[in-house]
């Protein structure tokens, strides 16, 4: 479904990247991990062009979004992406928030988009919130609606950049039960994280980033039981 | 003299007035003149009428330069390193020449520069248009700014948000930051709006009828400065006040979604 080849990113001289290969399938949940400033959210950010790479090329879906032909805007409708701030908009309701891009991109009527919403919000477990404002909601009520926003326009894979980062700790568990929900469904995702636990229950693959490259990937199983890379070793060592 | 003399007035005066003491007499005998003489309160009103119009045409002028303006110049200031946009940059340089020029020179030659050397028009309307574009033009400046100030108020993660649904750049600007920056500045953007109200006065000078010039052409009938522009002060002072107050009801309803 994506394959990337020879991705690099630099900022000014700063190289972040340095040559990536990977590729995900239809269905996988690949998990990334790694030290911070090992790149793993820039080519997170890189998978749907919010950055934009400085050499190598991504293919999604058969089509090369890294080529000036491919207009970004329509294939980043099938790529749905959840922020470590949320950044819902705090001047629109909750139901606004979803109903936003379906209908100003004339995907679906308004009375649609209306039904589409309300459906998402119970899947997230907050029908009642449809119209407050994004302020009046605890950090995890307002990460789940930023992953039902996502949802509304019915992407093909997901990007988490650190999703609950940000959160208190009694709310992380409310946003990774709604992302393993997602992931039971058959979602697509690719998820950068520290929650260990996640990567271990959820992941169908994990990927150890550092230094600007994959260092070194497997099964949850077996990456976390049996590493190879010192780097690997001394990483899970300090966070397990 | 044109006009009245007040040992005729006085005489048809009303009984109660003629009982008053001589100052008083005197006081309503200009109120007399300002307003009722000859219905001079048809100059006042059809003077006001043009102070209006050019208000809010210098207004939404201002405001579309001053949008267009800070969005560029937001965007060059937001522009990644090391991505050289040559576009931009030149864009970005002929706001900052505009920017300097109008906020460097004053108002007024702005406008005598305009009307007698750009513009030169040939009547009323044309003076009326000439009006609109220097307030327009000058008013834009100080919109860009602020408006500029608003757009950076507005976080990073807003614009990838939006961008991330596959709205493009002027969508997510429209829907997305513009509102939230709007609601940001709109106080300094009332301040604007008043200034600009009262610096619609200076069109007097380029010819027209505004109501400033309606209470100078008063004053020549009447030999008589002080009710003419103490009223003038007061009916700016009015719309003032009106204003603040409209915005005020704005700025609460556009508050709702900071409620917790």
């Amino acid at each position: 479904m994506i394959v990337v080849r020879d991705l690099h990113k630099s900022f000014g001289d700063h190289e972040v990247l340095k040559g990536v290969n990977e590729r995900i399938e239809k269905g996988e949940k690949v998990v990334i991990i790694g030290p911070s400033g090992s790149g793993k959210s820039t080519f997170l950010r890189c998978l749907n062009l919010l950055e934009e790479p400085t050499g190598g090329s991504i293919i999604f879906e058969g089509q090369n979004i890294t080529s000036k032909e491919t207009d970004i805007n329509i294939v980043r409708r099938k790529m749905g992406m959840v922020f470590q701030q949320f950044n819902l908009f705090p001047h629109l309701t909750v139901k606004e928030n979803i109903k936003l891009a379906p209908v100003k991109l004339k995907i679906m009527t308004d009375a649609e988009a209306d039904k589409r919403a309300m459906e998402l919000l119970s899947r997230v477990g907050l029908p009642d919130k449809a119209d407050r404002y994004p302020i009046q909601l605890s950090g995890g009520q307002q990460q789940r609606i930023a992953i039902a926003r996502a949802l509304a326009m019915n992407p093909d894979v997901m990007l988490f950049d650190e999703p609950t980062s940000a959160l208190d700790p009694e709310m992380v568990g409310e946003v990774l039960e709604i992302m393993k929900e997602l992931a039971d469904d058959g979602m697509t995702m690719v998820v950068v994280t520290h929650e260990m636990g996640f990567a271990r229950e959820v992941a169908t693959r994990v990927l150890f980033m550092d230094g600007g490259n994959v260092v070194e990937q497997n099964e949850p199983q077996a990456f976390f039981a049996n590493p190879q890379h010192p780097r690997l070793k001394d990483f899970l060592g300090k966070v397990l | 003299m044109i006009g009245i003399k007040f040992a005729d007035w006085i005489l048809a005066a009303p009984g109660w007035i003629q009982g008053l003491p001589k100052g008083l007499q005197n006081f309503f005998f200009q109120l007399y003149q300002t307003f009722i003489y000859q219905d001079r309160w048809k100059w006042l009103l059809s003077g006001l009428k043009i102070t209006f119009i050019v208000t809010i045409g210098a207004l939404l002028l201002g405001v579309v330069i001053g949008l267009v303006i800070a969005i560029i110049r937001s965007a060059h200031d937001s522009r990644r390193i090391g991505k050289p946009n040559p576009l931009l940059s030149i864009l970005n340089a002929v706001c900052k020449v505009y920017l300097t020029v109008i906020r460097g020179t004053p108002m007024m030659v702005q406008l005598l520069i305009m009307c007698y050397v750009v513009m030169q028009p040939k009547d009323e309307m044309g003076s009326i248009l000439c009006g609109i574009v220097a307030l327009g033009i000058n008013s834009g400046a100080y919109v860009a700014e602020i408006a500029r100030s608003g757009l950076m108020s507005i976080s990073g993660g807003q614009m990838e948000a939006g961008r991330s649904l596959g709205l493009s750049y002027g969508q997510t600007m429209w829907y997305i930051i513009i509102p939230q920056a709007f609601k940001n500045i709109l106080p300094a953007l009332g301040n604007e709006m008043i200034t600009l109200l009262k610096d619609t006065s200076l069109v007097s000078v380029v010819m027209l009828r505004d109501v400033t010039k309606q209470a100078q052409n008063i004053v020549a009938n009447t030999y008589s400065a002080y009710v003419p522009y103490i009223s003038l002060a007061v009916i700016y002072l009015v719309i003032v006040l009106i204003l603040t107050r409209l915005l005020g009801m704005l700025e609460r309803r556009l508050r709702e979604s900071d409620r917790r």
